[in-house]
């Protein structure tokens, strides 16, 4: 059974936003999620941050504070990292925000900016952009919102071989006005995981383990590495 | 590693519903497109796409559904236990439009994990089924996170689909990028001015060998190589040198312990934009150095089938490495002088060696797999 260690661990949730290295403790809550500061988030300025859309914007300071946990934020050479979320909601409200660009006649002003982002992938090449990390990025739409799902098939690709380190987690943006019942709670969570022979986290029969016992959700997850020695 | 073998293919497209029948169609030169009955277009850069004429009007069932239910799937059982990738860019978006025009929408419909509930339904499996979503790269990353896990040992069987619909969201969306052509599709032609859009479904079944055998199915070749690896350069537009393609076909070279001269010929994604096509002879000529396979795009004909695409052109790579010959490039007339010698609007026979199929999408994503003969 391959093993992995977790080298950082960045959350928002409407709780608060965290690092697996911080005393604060990890929720995920009702209410609205916390308001992101791009210069805080990122260390620099990153003009863009505030036209992404919602999504987009709670993925990549997910990733951010994962990644600085993991003291690789900060790059020179492009890396090959993988980045893997699971998402219910997606994209859903800019693909109802854009398609209320196309309803007004036939389509003739439908935008071309708002499309570019009708892909819950997009907020993944965002994230590889910024970071530099050209390791395999593709998104996870899993029934039934486990919000497990990226981080098994993350676990998956490490064992197979596909990279070595990825960054995997789930990202939910809170939910768009519309009549479905979303069972996924709003908030983006990051975990940057590496191969190791003696890693503490392993996969077995799509069941996550910490130090051999199974982890049932992320909050008994980021419970049981910080309570066993972290980083690991 | 264990060897991943094909053992069943299916497909849905506006060229044929059998993969005999589509590689038949495809090798006569014969073209899928056609004024878009669907929605209004006379706003858009361009009216046409391969539409499928049954989901025209697929009342009471949606276009999914129907597309779904034209799909041949395997005439065994399968291992209940087989995992499930679909792939697919806008699972449901339809739904989305409906929801949109405030009309009654199947609200159950609307969010991209319907693909594989539905389908996983059909097929009876339990095991776990989930979309993988990576932009017009979805299909190959599908077949290669599928067939990286059968490899390893993760599992014995796995289920790849892509599908994706022709959409007033995606048509509208595309113009509005400018990225539709103005006429017709002309992949890697100096005078290509975009792509045309398609519809698709494609499946295709993976097996280790053992399963293969105990299952009583028959090779129909191998995947032996897969890599996938991002740009890192801009959201939309692909990296001009093409390094994220060609670490992904290296990559899917290293993983078969191939070298690119037992490249017999390439299923490029060729979408007939100028940058894509632009950035993927970049690529190709990096890649292949001296060394010239032929190269194909079936978008010239079928249309770019999105989050089918990937899956529909590996199912073709296993017909061109069976029939050793890759069909014409639809739209082809007046080709690029840096890969005017390994494209064609006519068939071009293979040599020994495997087959590279590639496809890149937006936010820099590329993949790429190579299929061979189970035989080789």
């Amino acid at each position: 059974m391959m093993r992995f260690n977790v080298l950082g661990i960045g959350w928002v949730t409407a709780a608060n936003c965290g690092r697996g290295a911080d005393a604060l403790e990890f929720a995920f809550a009702g209410g609205p999620l916390p308001k992101l500061d791009h210069h805080a988030l990122f260390g620099t300025a990153f003009p863009r941050f505030g036209r992404l859309d919602a999504y987009t914007r709670l993925g990549l300071a997910g990733i951010a504070l994962a990644l600085r946990d993991a003291g690789l934020d900060s790059w020179t050479e492009k890396r090959p990292l993988g980045l893997v979320a699971s998402t219910e909601s997606g994209c859903l409200e800019t693909d109802l925000q854009y398609f209320q660009s196309v309803l007004p006649d036939n389509g003739r002003f439908a935008s071309p900016n708002l499309f570019a982002y009708t892909l819950p992938s997009c907020m993944l090449g965002e994230a590889s952009i910024h970071f530099g990390l050209t390791g395999p990025a593709f998104v996870v739409q899993e029934g039934g919102g486990d919000v497990l799902a990226g981080l098994k098939t993350a676990l998956g690709m490490l064992s197979s071989g596909l990279c070595s380190t990825v960054v995997a987690g789930v990202c939910n943006a809170p939910a768009p006005p519309v009549a479905l019942a979303f069972t996924s709670p709003p908030g983006a969570v990051f975990f940057v995981i590496e191969c190791a022979e003696e890693g503490p986290l392993s996969l077995c029969e799509d069941a996550i383990l910490w130090r051999g016992q199974p982890q049932l959700s992320i909050e008994s997850l980021i419970r049981s590495i910080r309570t066993s020695g972290y980083p690991s | 590693m264990k060897r991943v073998h094909a053992t069943y293919c299916g497909c849905v497209t506006p060229l044929g519903n059998r993969p005999e029948a589509l590689w038949e169609a495809l090798a006569a030169g014969r073209t899928a497109f056609a004024p878009v009955r669907r929605f209004p277009t006379d706003a858009y850069v361009n009216q046409l796409a391969a539409c499928l004429p049954e989901l025209d009007d697929p009342a009471p069932a949606t276009r999914l559904e129907t597309l779904l239910e034209l799909l041949s799937l395997p005439p065994r059982p399968l291992p209940q236990d087989a995992l499930l990738i679909t792939a697919s860019t806008k699972a449901g978006i339809d739904q989305v439009e409906t929801l949109s025009r405030d009309q009654a929408s199947n609200t159950e419909e609307v969010l991209p994990d319907i693909l594989p509930r539905l389908l996983g339904r059909r097929l009876g499996l339990n095991g776990r089924a989930w979309n993988a979503s990576a932009a017009c790269a979805s299909g190959t990353v599908a077949l290669a996170c599928a067939a990286a896990a059968i490899a390893a040992g993760d599992c014995a069987c796995a289920v790849v689909c892509g599908a994706d619909l022709v959409t007033e969201f995606v048509f509208s969306g595309f113009s509005a990028l400018k990225a539709l052509s103005s006429g017709l599709c002309r992949p890697f032609d100096c005078h290509r001015d975009g792509l045309l859009l398609g519809e698709a479904a494609a499946l295709i079944v993976l097996m280790n060998e053992e399963t293969m055998l105990r299952c009583g199915c028959e090779s129909l070749g191998v995947v032996a190589g897969w890599g996938i690896s991002c740009d890192a350069h801009h959201i939309t537009a692909p990296s001009r040198e093409g390094e994220g393609l060609l670490r992904a076909t290296r990559n899917a070279l290293d993983a078969a312990g191939l070298v690119p001269e037992q490249v017999a010929g390439v299923v490029a994604h060729g979408t007939g934009t100028v940058f894509n096509d632009a950035m993927e002879i970049e690529a190709f000529s990096r890649l292949f150095g001296r060394h010239r396979p032929p190269v194909v795009s079936v978008k010239g004909a079928l249309g770019h089938t999105m989050g089918a695409c990937g899956v529909l052109e590996a199912l073709l790579s296993l017909c061109a490495c069976r029939n050793a010959h890759l069909p014409p490039t639809a739209g082809l007339q007046d080709p690029e002088p840096a890969i005017a010698e390994q494209v064609a609007p006519r068939v071009q026979p293979l040599g020994e060696g495997c087959v590279l199929s590639s496809n890149s999408g937006f936010g820099g994503i590329n993949a790429a797999l190579v299929l061979a003969r189970g035989d080789a």
